[in-house]
């Protein structure tokens, strides 16, 4: 529920009831006033009624019109209760039910006792109820129709800042180097969350940049080290006077840091496309980038007797950024390679849409779901850190790309599919 | 051939210099801005390896000194920050190559070679050692005045190991050096470029001078 209609409809209920409620006051506060004054006239008729019978000792001529009638009954009761009352009589002339206000007092005339009814017609009164009653209606219906119009038209543009401050928090993205434009606005309540928002995001955008720094940072402080180690072992072993075992360490050192190196490398690279760094596009052709690295292979697929099926249509081009797809390709081509079996195969397909690899193998251990989770690997491999697959991963979520994979009989296909 | 590594680890820069110094360069080292911004001031390197993260500065900032200059020195980035800005800003400046550590000092030396070589505009491009000529600018290889048919990586690969003579090069660093670090780790491939290189070479009729250094790697060497 949106905050406005919260706010209408709780305030349109209070009003309504208030306006009700105060309709019912005025008509019982009206309505007792219109008699009492109803009856103050009827006494003044009674004064009068009652002066003349004394002055002239008879009554006068009773009139009888639709406002106002006087009765006049010869009663042989001694005493007659003076008494107010409404009545409701029917006219036939105006075929109506008309109420009358009544008083009853007794008036003494040529030494005869009287019972006097003057009555005096309530319509303008109920006339009077009935508009009061009306123009509260029309009030509220007013009310209604204002408050439609002001949801409508000056609320809609009172809430356009706090829209559109909301609509630039939801397209905030951290590595992205726009920074938030809010409206300006003159409603102290915006102005400050506006500034709320530009200081959060100011704050946000920093600790980032201090955060990617800092892995940047990291990886600098830890490549130095790991460049030292490297350099010291590749002088050591240029030694004249090793032994075998003392080599064997040697050798088992410097594989174990480049391990390490790369790993780090590798999980840099992650991040980097985690943080959507890499934001450079252009097209790229993909056809003409996979056969530029199966060249780079070819004496490898050679050495291991493997054979090569290039099904590649020319002029894949997609927009992407070219180190990504050169990553991409490469971690697919090399994977293919690394896993394949002497003699094997590797069919490279590419289609309009779809790139896919398929290469021979060893049978798979794992389930082929967990291949594309960060260090997942097949088997037991010191070669391999199991990152490769999830960097492609991250590059195809990256784009939108889907990446399946597929094994049977040996076979291991890989297939990215680009329009999905 | 002098080079001047700048550069601010101290044990980096001293294993830099005590590998090239191996191979007859003559090396200095500047472990800030200041000291290297004085040396490029003063004498001319026939390479310069920069580290772009020094005390007191920029490495490129030396790089633009450099070529605000028009000195000709060589210069090859050595940064850990593999980041591809700087790469691309080095090379734009005027670099001529790029390595990221940690990098083979086996790779380090057969780049400095391949600069000092281009930057030799006289024209000699030629590596010779022994028997071997290698032309580095007609990518071509001659044995007693007999071309050699290489395939393109056999080729990389001689001038690699004629690039460290004398040196034991880890089958890891060959593998980079081939095939970049995404086929680290498959050094069973090498062993096959090995093997037909060596053939060539010898039915060349020419001795074989690679030399396999028990759980190590290679060494191309006379003896």
């Amino acid at each position: 529920m949106k905050l406005l209609s919260k706010y209408n409809s709780v305030n349109l209920v209070a009003t309504i009831i208030v306006l009700l409620l105060s309709a019912v006051f005025y008509y019982f506060f009206i309505e007792a006033a219109l008699i009492h004054q109803l009856d103050k006239s009827l006494v003044g008729e009674e004064r009068e009624l009652t002066d003349y019978a004394k002055e002239n000792n008879q009554l006068p001529e009773p009139s009888n019109s639709k406002d106002e009638k006087e009765l006049y009954t010869l009663t042989a009761e001694k005493v007659i209760n003076r008494k107010f009352s409404t009545v409701d009589l029917f006219n036939h002339k105006h075929d109506e039910t008309i109420s009358y206000r009544q008083l009853e007092f007794p008036v003494n005339a040529a030494g005869k006792l009287y019972k006097v009814d003057v009555l005096k017609s309530q319509e303008e009164t109920e006339d009077l109820v009935q508009l009061i009653l009306q123009i509260t209606l029309a009030i509220v219906l007013l009310l209604l129709i204002s408050l439609f119009l002001i949801n409508r038209f000056i609320l809609g543009k009172l809430w356009k800042p706090f829209n559109s401050t909301l609509q630039q928090i939801k397209q905030f993205n951290l590595s992205g180097k726009d920074e938030v434009h809010l409206e300006l606005t003159n409603i102290n309540e915006f102005t400050e969350l506006n500034n709320a928002v530009s200081l959060m995001t100011k704050r946000v955008s920093q600790d980032y940049d201090e955060i990617k720094n800092f892995t940047e940072n990291a990886s600098h402080e830890i490549q130095t080290p790991l460049a030292i180690i490297k350099s010291k072992l590749e002088l050591l072993s240029q030694s004249e006077n090793l032994n075998e075992e003392q080599m064997n360490f040697i050798q088992s050192i410097s594989e174990t840091t480049n391990r390490l190196s790369k790993l780090n490398q590798s999980l840099i690279l992650l991040t980097k496309i985690d943080n959507k760094q890499f934001r450079e596009t252009e097209e790229v052709d993909i056809s003409e980038l996979a056969l530029h690295h199966l060249n780079n292979y070819e004496e490898l697929l050679h050495a291991k007797n493997i054979t090569v099926i290039k099904n590649i249509e020319p002029n894949l081009k997609l927009v992407m950024n070219e180190n990504l797809a050169e990553i991409l390709i490469i971690n697919l081509v090399t994977n293919a390679i690394k896993h394949n079996i002497n003699n094997g195969s590797i069919q490279i397909k590419i289609s309009r849409n779809t790139f896919s690899v398929t290469n021979t193998g060893m049978e798979l251990e794992s389930e082929p779901s967990e291949l594309f989770e960060r260090f997942k690997k097949d088997k037991v491999n010191s070669d391999s850190l199991g990152l490769g697959l999830s960097i492609v991963k991250k590059i195809c979520e990256r784009y939108g790309y889907e990446i399946t994979y597929h094994y049977s009989g040996l076979l291991h296909t890989t297939t990215i599919n680009f329009l999905s | 051939m002098k080079i001047l590594i700048v550069e601010d680890e101290k044990e980096l820069s001293d294993g830099i210099a005590t590998y090239l110094k191996g191979e007859d360069y003559i090396c200095e080292a500047a472990s800030d801005f200041n000291t290297a911004l004085e040396k490029i001031d003063v004498y001319d390197y026939d390479c310069i390896l920069l580290d772009i993260t020094i005390p007191g500065g920029n490495g490129l900032d030396l790089l633009r000194e450099l070529k605000a200059n028009n000195k000709m020195d060589g210069v090859l980035i050595i940064s850990a920050k593999n980041s591809l800005d700087d790469k691309v800003t080095g090379l734009t400046l005027g670099a001529d190559d790029y390595l990221s550590k940690p990098f083979h000092l086996s790779e380090l030396s057969a780049r400095v070679a391949a600069i000092i070589r281009r930057k030799n505009f006289d024209g000699n491009n030629l590596l010779i050692f022994e028997n071997i000529t290698i032309d580095s600018r007609a990518k071509t290889v001659t044995i007693k005045n007999k071309v050699l048919d290489l395939t393109r990586k056999e080729y990389e690969l001689l001038l690699y190991f004629v690039s460290n003579k004398n040196r034991v090069i880890s089958k890891n660093a060959i593998a980079e050096h081939l095939w970049g670090d995404d086929m680290e780790g498959n050094n069973d491939f090498i062993y096959t470029h090995i093997k037909n290189l060596r053939k060539k070479l010898t039915d060349a009729g020419d001795s074989d001078y690679i030399k396999s250094v028990y759980g190590m790697g290679y060494k191309f060497s006379i003896t």
